[in-house]
Order: structure tokens, then C-alpha cells, then sequence
């Protein structure tokens, strides 16, 4: 009898596990875009393919909502060549997900375009089904280096590379920080600490190439593990290396880990530039207060503090978020998909048909120069004889600071809002 | 370079002093019952979120609240047992570690479900603070982690020596059999070993509150350490999970220090393969291999 209860019990326990992990798994398909295709004739059907629900469904779904203002605008204007564009939603809550759902678009949805992802890891599972299914693969904002390192002929990827965090990082302690700080790049100390994963070894190991080669000296490259629950060994290293400029690519506990150890063990530091996102999150301000954020830099892709002429256009697109979700835009993420949602529309329309391998052919001669879309990149994407097929050569990136408890754009120049300057050193280090 | 061992020796002391507080609960299970509960650490992510919500809502600092999160805890403990672990204990292992792992998956969701994935913390006067002495320096909230740690390890041996129920449920540990030929009621004294153990992780979870971030996978990150310590110690031994955290703590700091931030995990795997490979019974082992 209790052997069978036990059974039972285990079979429940089992039954709720499923659930648990399946109930984010549920997709949905773009309701407003099958509307809009019943009231016109022909349409262009696109995938769209992001994390809709579970851990990473909140800026998953500010990625889409800016590919879906492009879609609405272009809509609006009668659409590519006549036709209306629809999306068909698909809910990628892990890589697995990703996979079969991508593969849904495909057979039964017949679609010949996807765009996604926002997150990297379900970017590299998705494309790869969509280039056996020769499928174009339209990524907005997944930034791991490999994905585009494989030689797919179908990936276009529009977002910068991981690594150019590193790098522009690097290359603003050497060209703005060490004059500022009245020292020679030579002799200005860089510490690199990054999280052990795929994505803190990728952009740190291009941070300290580039310091390297700009001369600068690296104190400290020291990788930890995320899980690791005490970074006092990591605090007590750096404590040791006395550096200039703290260079960090890390998650939000780890960052806010290490914030509290240094704080505690009484380890400062002049600059501190985040190498990746976690420093501009609004959680690490919520967590840590304004006053001690102030003056915390971090490298990012795009943000909402840039000056209008660097990404043209921004001031509007923020008006039409706001009308359509009722709430401001807190992120970059939105119309960073916005504009690369607008250059695959500019695409299908040189294409003028939605064979991939036409949009392909017109993909690849697109030339829009750095600062020619609303997220401040232009578009060219690397040939089928180079290392990186179909990466956007032409991305730029924008480095922020907390200021007052908001962000401000520092660098690069034209990026900067009139009257923004910079903060350095940290006021919390001057103490 | 004095200073700094000594830092490191204080460092390496202080987040011992927190495995050892999380693994006495696991520890005491395990001894009792001869369960081991993978859903150890949700249960610290509970006592997280009780003492995170009864500061949010009441005000009530978090070690106060260790008067109301440890009894809960052990109620929950209670509860937990009576639905799931109590119609385990005959089970074969596998279907043990099916029904715990499952628990834990359960109420990592349901966390997840209920407050989301948000970080949060609670912030005390005392969180960030520091006793300085001589450029070597305390954390308060760990240095009192510490102490709470040596207090719930005396007090617990203290309880199995000196009361009839913690007599009854070392008698239990030895010999289940024997035990219950002897009269005692061991399905009873099981419900108290479980629910002890879990209020044991509910004082470690109130304790952690103040310094560390409260999510629904964060007992995930406490509990590898946990089970090493468990096994180092010897499995059901008290000085043995005590003494076995400060171990970990210890090599954690100075390979941390010394090798790598990145290899310390696996510096302490390392000893702990060599400690078991000496001593399999680890180091309190009561002699069963």
C-alpha cells in the first residue's frame, strides 16, 4: 500500500514538473497581424521568434513590441510592394523551445523569414533550423560571437558582436579615461573580472586583447563562477592589483555580489565600466541607490539617453510606444528591434519577393553608413567568403553613465547630449 | 601579506560559517531518516522570502524574524513530510530522490510563478557594515551568521543528549529496528527530525537575508556547497557539518586567493574527493561505509 502511494505520489510529482516547466511553453500567434491580413489581399508572413514567456519574457517581449511598431508604420504606409506584412508569433522559452517552434514556422506556417531572438543561446538553436530548412534568419539582437561564425548563407545578423564591448571598453579607458584620470595609457592599471560562462569569457578576452595592444597595463584577469555565492577572494585579488579602471562583464547577482564584498572588504576603485548590460540595469540602481551608482559606466549597444542626431528618429518612435503600450520605453531594446526590423523591410523590398535566396542576394548589397538608423548602426553584412557570414559590419555601440539616477550617453561624441559630461572618477572613490 | 592571510583566514571563517548553518538542517535529516533532500535549498529560498516579505510588510527586522520564519519553517517541515517524505521512507532511493528533486522543481516554479525572477534585498543598518581592527575586517551580519551557526550546532547536540525526544531520535539514527522494539514511536520521531532540519534552514535563511539577494533559484546556490559539506562531515554528524563548512570556507578563500577566483569550486571538489578517498566515511563518519 505505501509502496503504491509512493508510486502515485512520484507519478504527481512528475505530472507537476511537466507542467511547471511546459505551461510557459504555449505559443501564440500575432492575433493583430491575421486581422490585418483578413482586411487586405496578399500578405508577407514573417516568424517571430523571442522569448514570449518564462525567465527571459520581459525583454523578449520589448525586442518584439519594436518590430512590431516597424510593422504597424510599414503597414500603415500600404506595405513592401503592395502587400501587408503579418507576424506569426512563436513562444521561444529555452533552446528546445526555440528549436520546435522554429520549425513550426517553418512546415506549418510556411514562413520564409524569421526574426528574434534577443537571447543567444536560443539564437544559435533557432537559426540552425532555419538554415537546413534553407530559411532566412533575421537576428535583431542576439549578440554571441559564434552565431554568425558558422558559415550559414541564410543568418543575417544586424546586432553588433559580443565582443565589441570588450573592445570599445577597453579603448575608452585608453582614450578617455587615462587623460582624465591625468595618466599615460601606459601606466593606467586595468583590472578585468568576468563571469566564466560563454558570454563573460568572450567579451573579456577581447577586452584584454585590445588593452594589450593600446598599451594599457592589466593588472588583474580573473574569471568566477556565477554560482559562486562569496567573491571576497576576488575582492581581496583586486585589492592587491590597485586598479585604475574595473572592467566587468557580468550578470545582475554577481555584479551585485561583488558590489556589496568590495564595498565591504573597503576595495575602490576610480572607474568602473560594465562590459555588457548588467551595469545600466534598472535593477542594479534599484538595489544599490543612485548615490552609489553615480558615475558607473557601462558599453551598450544602444540606449535612451542618446542625442537624436546619432540615432535619428528616436524622439517619435518613443511617442508611438507610448501610444501603443501605454507606458515609456525603458529600455534600448524596442528600438534597437525597431531598426532592424526597418532594414529587412528595405530588403524585401530591393528583394521584391520573399525567396530567400533573392532577399539574400539583396541583403548582402545593402551599404547604410554607421548612423543611419534609429538605433545609431547603418547595415553591411559580411560576404559568403568571409570568417563571419552575414554579420552587420557597420554596428556601433554608445558607452552610458549613471548620473542623478539616470543615464546619460558619454561616449562617442556625437552620441552625447548637448551639456552631458562626463563623471570621472567615481565621486564615491574621491572620498 | 600578514594582513591579507589574516583577512583571508577571517573571509574563509565567516562564509564557513554560513555552510555549516545551512547543512546542520540537511545534515540532521539525512542522520535521522537516511533521506537526502534535494529540495534543501528551496526550502532556504522559502525562509528567504519569509523573512524578505515580513520586513517588506511588517517592518520586522530579519533576525527578530527568525522568531516567527524558523517555527514556520518547521511547520512547513511538518507538512512536507506527512504529504510526501513520510510515505517515502520504505521506498527504494531512486524514488526518494524523484520525489525531492520533483519538490524542488515545484517550488521553484511556484516561486518563480509567485514573485517572479526579481532580485531582491533587504537592507538593514547593519547590511554593509564592518568591524575594523587593525586594517583586518569583520562583516557584522556574517560575523553574527557565524555565531548563530556555533549556537544552533551546541544547541541541537545539547537537545539530542539532554531531552527524551532528542534521545529518541538518536536511538532512531543507530538502529530504526531496535528503536522501535524499544517502544519508541518512530514515525514520530521522523516528523520532528524533518521538521528540525527545515527550521534549521529557516534560521539560515533569515540570517542570510540581510547580505545576500532573495530569487527563486537561490537555494541552488547554497545547497551544492550544503551537500559537500553533509558528505565531508560525515553524514549525520553535527561537528562534523560544522566543522566540514569551515573546511570549505577556508579552502574557498585561499584558492580563491592564492590560485584563482574560477577554480575555487573546483579546488574544493578536489579536496573533498581527497578527504573521501582517505576517509570515506568522511571526517565524522560513524564508521559506515
Amino acid at each position: 500500500m505505501k509502496k503504491r502511494l509512493a508510486r502515485v505520489l512520484v507519478l504527481v510529482l512528475v505530472a507537476a514538473m511537466i507542467l511547471a516547466a511546459g505551461c510557459g511553453g504555449k505559443s501564440s500567434q500575432g492575433g493583430e497581424g491575421q486581422k490585418d491580413a483578413k482586411a487586405g489581399g496578399e500578405v508577407i508572413k514573417i516568424g517571430a521568434l523571442f522569448p514570449f514567456s518564462g525567465n527571459l519574457a520581459v525583454l523578449g517581449e520589448e525586442s518584439f513590441r519594436g518590430a512590431e511598431i516597424a510593422r504597424q508604420v510599414i503597414n500603415g504606409k500600404g506595405g513592401i510592394n503592395g502587400k501587408k506584412i503579418e507576424f506569426v508569433k512563436a513562444d521561444a522559452v529555452d533552446a528546445k523551445a526555440a528549436v520546435a517552434e522554429a520549425e513550426r514556422l517553418i512546415t506549418k506556417e510556411g514562413v520564409k523569414i524569421i526574426i528574434g531572438t534577443y537571447s543567444s543561446t536560443l539564437s544559435y538553436a533557432a537559426t540552425e533550423v532555419a538554415e537546413r530548412n534553407g530559411i532566412i534568419y533575421w537576428e535583431l539582437g542576439a549578440v554571441a560571437d559564434d552565431i554568425t561564425s558558422r558559415g550559414y548563407k541564410y543568418l543575417f545578423r544586424v546586432a553588433p558582436r559580443a565582443r565589441e564591448y570588450g573592445s570599445i571598453g577597453a579603448t575608452y579607458a585608453a582614450t578617455v579615461v587615462a587623460p582624465a584620470l591625468k595618466k599615460d595609457p601606459k601606466d593606467l592599471k586595468v583590472a578585468i573580472v568576468y563571469e566564466d560562462g560563454l558570454y563573460g569569457t568572450t567579451v573579456s578576452k577581447f577586452a584584454k586583447s585590445k588593452a594589450e595592444e593600446l598599451g594599457l597595463k592589466v593588472v588583474a584577469y580573473e574569471a568566477y563562477s556565477t554560482k559562486s555565492v562569496d567573491l571576497s577572494p576576488l575582492v581581496m585579488k583586486l585589492k592587491e592589483a590597485k586598479p585604475d579602471v574595473l572592467l566587468a562583464t557580468q550578470y545582475l547577482t554577481d555584479l551585485l555580489l561583488l558590489w556589496k564584498q568590495s564595498k565591504q572588504l573597503d576595495f575602490k576603485v576610480p572607474v568602473i565600466i560594465g562590459t555588457g548590460g548588467a551595469h545600466s540595469n534598472k535593477e542594479f540602481i534599484d538595489a544599490v541607490g543612485a548615490n552609489e551608482a553615480e558615475g558607473v559606466m557601462n558599453v551598450g549597444f544602444s540606449s535612451l539617453g542618446v542625442n537624436s542626431s546619432f540615432g535619428p528618429g528616436l524622439e517619435d518612435f518613443l511617442k508611438l510606444y507610448k501610444d501603443k503600450y501605454g507606458r515609456e520605453a525603458t529600455s534600448a531594446y524596442p528600438h534597437v528591434n525597431y531598426a532592424g526590423t526597418q532594414i529587412l523591410f528595405k530588403v524585401i523590398e530591393q528583394a521584391g519577393s520573399v525567396d530567400p535566396e533573392k532577399i539574400r542576394q539583396a541583403a548582402l548589397k545593402v551599404d547604410l553608413p554607421v548612423g543611419s538608423t534609429m538605433a545609431g548602426w547603418g547595415a553591411k553584412f559580411a560576404g559568403p567568403d568571409t570568417k563571419e557570414v552575414g554579420q552587420n559590419l557597420n554596428t556601433s555601440m554608445i558607452i552610458d553613465q549613471w548620473q542623478g539616477g539616470k543615464q546619460v550617453v558619454v561616449w562617442p561624441d556625437n552620441a552625447i547630449k548637448p551639456g552631458v559630461k562626463p563623471i570621472i572618477p567615481l565621486p564615491s572613490w574621491k572620498q | 601579506m600578514l594582513l591579507n592571510l589574516g583577512q583571508l583566514v577571517i573571509n574563509g571563517l565567516l562564509i564557513g560559517g554560513f555552510y555549516a548553518l545551512i547543512s546542520i538542517g540537511l545534515t540532521m535529516i539525512f542522520g535521522v531518516t537516511n533521506l537526502v533532500n534535494f529540495a534543501h535549498g528551496e526550502f532556504l529560498m522559502i525562509s528567504m522570502y519569509a523573512t524578505f516579505w515580513l520586513h517588506k510588510l511588517f517592518g520586522l527586522d530579519p533576525y527578530l524574524a527568525i522568531l516567527v520564519v524558523a517555527p514556520l519553517l518547521f511547520l512547513a517541515g511538518v507538512i512536507i513530510h506527512k504529504l510526501i517524505i513520510e510515505r517515502l521512507l520504505t521506498a527504494p532511493h531512486h524514488m526518494q530522490v524523484f520525489a525531492t528533486v520533483g519538490l524542488s522543481i515545484v517550488l521553484v516554479n511556484l516561486a518563480l510563478f509567485l514573485w517572479q525572477a526579481d532580485y531582491r534585498s533587504v537592507s538593514t543598518p547593519y547590511s554593509d557594515a564592518s568591524w575594523v581592527a587593525g586594517g583586518l575586517r569583520i562583516s557584522v551580519p556574517k560575523a553574527f551568521g557565524f555565531f548563530v551557526a556555533l549556537a544552533m550546532a551546541g544547541g541541537l547536540l545539547a537537545f539530542l543528549k539532554l531531552t527524551p525526544m532528542g534521545r529518541a531520535i538518536r536511538a532512531t539514527a543507530q538502529d530504526q529496528h531496535a528503536a522501535k522494539l524499544m517502544g519508541i514511536d518512530i514515525k514520530r520521531v521522523y516528523l520532528w527530525a524533518f521538521g528540525i532540519g527545515t527550521a534549521c534552514v529557516g534560521v539560515a535563511g533569515a540570517i542570510l537575508t540581510p547580505f545576500y539577494y532573495v530569487f527563486p533559484t537561490v537555494g541552488q546556490f547554497f545547497v551544492t556547497a550544503a551537500f559537500v559539506v553533509v558528505v565531508l562531515g560525515g553524514m549525520g554528524s553535527m561537528v562534523g557539518a560544522f566543522l566540514g563548512g569551515l573546511i570549505i570556507g577556508l579552502v574557498e578563500s585561499f584558492s580563491g586567493f592564492f590560485i584563482a577566483p574560477v577554480w575555487k569550486e573546483m579546488v574544493y571538489f578536489g579536496v573533498f574527493v581527497l578527504i573521501l578517498l582517505l576517509k570515506p566515511s568522511g571526517l565524522f563518519g560513524l564508521g559506515q561505509e
